[in-house]
């Protein structure tokens, strides 16, 4: 298995409206929701907001990487984004965000093999050569591609 | 420089990971050798052995949580710093380290 079997192409959206990182945060896990990941929006919401609040998921490169381990996640998962404007995150270099990866665990996955993948597209951001392709991708099959290699 | 070293983060999914690829990356490029464990949501991962941390010149602990298993590198300089450092500047981090050894 590879990011492919994680990454659903109705869970990437390359034109998001949003202009502030809540509102960002809002539209993806729409899309979670309403491709039937959640059990409870606004529950898992709040629990990427507290998640926020511990310290930043700005990993520099203009990638942000939000995650909510929580109960309100019926199928682990993932959801990528990428805004028209560039948004604030406090990101470790201090760069604004256009491209968002949230993850989503249910905190009782300890052991699933989804939650591995998820880890691996992690490492994938380590790269800043992955980082810029993400960024220019045109394409939810191309950005599914970049982390499947 | 020898270098081991442990990530882990709060919730164990995501920076744990960066973490550890960012300062394997930096090690390399700098010409070192590196070892990284992670502890995260799926458990421990690429475990060091008693060899490379007998042979390490330094630990590195790149944690937002308490990491298990520290009690393996008595006696060996360990530095211990969040994961947002590893993550923001790991090669300035790696050169801080060997610049205070070399003292």
């Amino acid at each position: 298995m590879n990011a492919a079997d994680v990454i659903r192409k109705d869970r990437v959206e390359l034109s998001l409206k949003a202009d502030t990182k809540e509102e960002a945060l809002r539209e993806l896990v729409d899309i979670l929701y309403e491709s039937g990941a959640l059990t409870d929006k606004e529950g898992f919401l709040k629990d990427v907001l507290d998640r926020e609040s511990v310290s930043t998921t700005g990993i520099g490169n203009g990638i942000a990487i939000p995650h909510g381990k929580s109960a309100n996640v019926r199928e682990t998962t993932v959801t990528i984004g990428r805004t028209k404007t560039p948004l604030g995150w406090e990101s470790v270099d201090e760069k604004p965000v256009s491209l968002i990866v949230l993850l989503a665990v249910n905190e009782n996955d300890k052991t699933n093999v989804h939650v591995k993948l998820l880890s691996q597209m992690a490492r994938k951001l380590a790269s800043e050569e992955s980082c810029k392709r993400l960024l220019e991708a045109k394409t939810a099959d191309e950005i599914t591609a970049i982390f499947s290699e | 420089m020898k270098i081991v070293g442990i990530a882990a983060c709060t919730s164990g999914i995501a920076h744990t990971y960066i973490a550890k690829e960012k300062l394997v990356a930096a090690a390399k490029e700098l010409g070192h050798e590196v070892n990284i464990e992670t502890q995260g949501t799926i458990g421990t991962e690429d475990e060091l052995t008693a060899q490379q941390i007998k042979d390490a010149d330094v630990v590195i602990i790149a944690a937002d949580i308490k990491v298990g298993g520290k009690e393996r590198f008595r006696g060996k300089r360990v530095v211990e710093v969040p994961t947002h450092i590893a993550i923001k500047s790991p090669k300035a981090l790696i050169n801080k380290i060997e610049s205070e050894l070399n003292k």
